[in-house]
């Protein structure tokens, strides 16, 4: 053993306590970089599919899936021959990272018209106080490029949860969120509840769009709308509206024509009153019959949880709601698609480690349901199910953090 | 020796500019296991626990009155929780939460990228509505108001809640 003099012993000791004041610094700095990541709903922070957080699909007249998505503060496109198995190499859409809405309900829209001209929006915070704008753009060589961004509106007022859909003529169909009229309403010195309900329709395919126009004021301002058409010329949307006293149950609206919004129904009687965001929107589709298939979430006081509704009425009257997963799970995120061969619903479910996907399908246009059965999961964060049909089979697709992303058919379930 | 202190002294140095000093530490990361974390560390003691987001229009509403009410009522402890899930929040949270004179409060910042599992451990029947807040007594029983908050309603509850002792 050798004794070390004084001299040594301090040399070591200070050696020591530098050791140790470095390693305690680089624990806290690799506590903020694991922190970071885990505060993160994404894989990674490239533009590339494998580092999603939210996807939205579509298919093309000619069978090719579309996916957008949204990954390292940008907005990527990329196509598959073959129904997902592979994907050509993303386009970038946005030139440079933008501060993207990344609220849980929104995500960008795409929509593929008959020509294969492809019509985008999305949603950005303009500013630090988190105000909104819809930007959207358009490729016109096949994904291969597209336009400039553009406003979808001039107002420099908040817009978000913009939803778009392609008309049976081609044009392409355009509602958002749209807190334009806050402003008069407070100047008049009038309580300015939630935000209008704003649309706009293209004729050009989405390269340009009309001047937006109300269909309903005072809606409640952050949540996803469901928009669909009941037949040419005939969009329907399906939103969470503010009804007296604060009460946020849904709406339904059915267009005379694009140009002229119909009278508003109240889907339920939830009896949700509560000043709050919350970010759990509504899903809508019409099958060939035209019966409109509805799902939503509610907290209110006559019931809670997810449900189902139709209507064979054009949306002026729904059945009785139909309570959708099981109460203790969590149910969130319905989702619903009329499809070549049925209807089907899907959402998610939590069980304290793992999320499931869980489906339902109706071969009665709705009348009633099978049974729910999980045909996915997953053991991280994950984005909300969606369903999407080629005409011929309807998918799940779903964007998970730890498995990345999943396209998968369902006809096959009960 | 001075060029080993040197050493040091620009290790350290690398290591403060690091992305440790990311997020303000007074923000205090909210992951797994942080709910009963803060329900241990207010046992005992009447507590207001406030969850709400920087891009919620109702939150910006409600934030500034529980900042008053924080001021009016020093024995009942508030702890507020960024629910919100946007990237890069802590500098537009703190300054939020600084505008509402609540900077001194107890304060997180959702920090788990899972926020399903995160809601879960506080309410599972929670779907991520904010604002909402939880009123917990020194026995531990929890009221929630969902939404916007009646600050007449924390009042008549703190009016309810014993003095509690340091």
């Amino acid at each position: 053993m050798i004794e070390l003099s004084d001299k040594g012993r301090k040399a070591r000791r200070r050696g020591k306590l530098l050791a140790t004041l470095a390693f305690f610094l680089w624990q806290t700095a690799a506590y903020g970089q694991m922190n970071h990541q885990h505060a993160s709903e994404a894989a990674c922070d490239e533009p590339i599919l494998r580092c999603a957080s939210k996807v939205t699909p579509a298919f093309g007249p000619d069978g090719t899936l579309w996916l957008v998505w949204i990954a390292g503060g940008q907005i990527s496109v990329a196509s598959s021959k073959d129904r997902g198995h592979s994907f050509s190499a993303p386009v970038l859409v946005t030139k440079e990272r933008l501060n993207l809405d990344w609220g849980p309900d929104a995500r960008p829209k795409i929509v593929v018209d008959r020509t294969g001209g492809i019509a985008l929006a999305f949603s950005i915070f303009r500013d630090k106080a988190f105000n909104g704008q819809v930007l959207y753009t358009r490729s016109a060589d096949g994904g291969q490029s597209f336009s400039e961004l553009r406003p979808i509106t001039p107002s420099s007022e908040s817009q978000r949860f913009e939803a778009l859909a392609l008309d049976a003529d081609g044009s392409v169909f355009a509602a958002w969120l749209d807190k334009r009229n806050r402003v008069p309403a407070q100047q008049r010195g009038q309580k300015y509840e939630g935000a209008g309900l704003f649309f706009a329709s293209s004729n050009d395919g989405g390269a340009t769009y009309s001047e937006s126009r109300l269909a309903q004021d005072n809606t409640c301002e952050c949540c996803r709308l469901g928009l669909a058409f009941a037949g040419p010329g005939r969009p329907v949307i399906v939103f969470r509206n503010i009804f007296e006293g604060g009460v946020r149950d849904h709406a339904i609206v059915t267009f005379a024509n694009p140009a002229t919004p119909g009278e508003v129904h109240r889907v339920s009687q939830d009896d949700w009153q509560i000043a709050a965001c919350p970010h759990h929107g509504p899903s809508l589709s019409i099958s060939t019959a035209g019966t409109y298939h509805v799902t939503w979430y509610t907290n209110g006081t006559v019931r809670k949880g997810l449900f189902y509704a139709r209507s064979q009425d054009g949306g002026r009257t729904f059945s009785d709601p139909l309570p959708i997963g099981q109460s203790d799970r969590s149910p969130s995120r319905p989702y619903v698609l009329a499809g070549p061969h049925g209807t089907a619903i899907v959402w998610k479910e939590f069980d304290g480690e793992q999320t499931t996907v869980n489906l339902m399908t109706s071969h009665d246009d709705g009348v009633t349901w099978s049974k729910a059965k999980a045909v996915a999961k997953t053991a991280d964060t994950s984005d909300h199910p969606l369903l999407v049909s080629d005409g011929q089979r309807v998918f799940l697709s779903w964007m998970t953090k730890a498995d990345g992303y999943h396209i998968q058919p369902i006809e096959d379930e009960p | 020796m001075k060029r080993q202190l040197l050493a040091g002294v620009f290790l350290v140095a690398f290591l403060l500019s690091a992305p440790a000093s990311e997020a303000p530490p007074q923000l205090k990361p909210f992951g797994r296991g942080s709910w009963q974390d803060v329900l241990r560390a207010h046992a005992g003691r009447p507590t207001i626990v406030h969850f709400w987001g920087v891009t919620c229009g109702p939150c910006k509403v409600e934030l500034p009155l529980l900042g008053e009410f924080m001021k009016d009522h020093p024995s009942i402890d508030v702890v507020t929780i960024s629910a919100d899930l946007v990237p890069n929040l802590s500098a537009a949270t703190q300054s939020m939460l600084e505008k509402s004179g609540l900077s001194s409060a107890e304060n997180w910042i959702f920090s788990d990228g899972f926020v399903e599992r995160l809601r879960f451990e506080v309410d599972p029947s929670w779907q991520g509505d904010i604002p909402r807040t939880m009123l917990i007594s020194r026995e531990g029983t929890i009221t929630t108001i969902e939404g916007s908050a009646e600050i007449t309603d924390l009042e008549k509850w703190s009016d309810q809640q014993p003095a509690a002792t340091r």
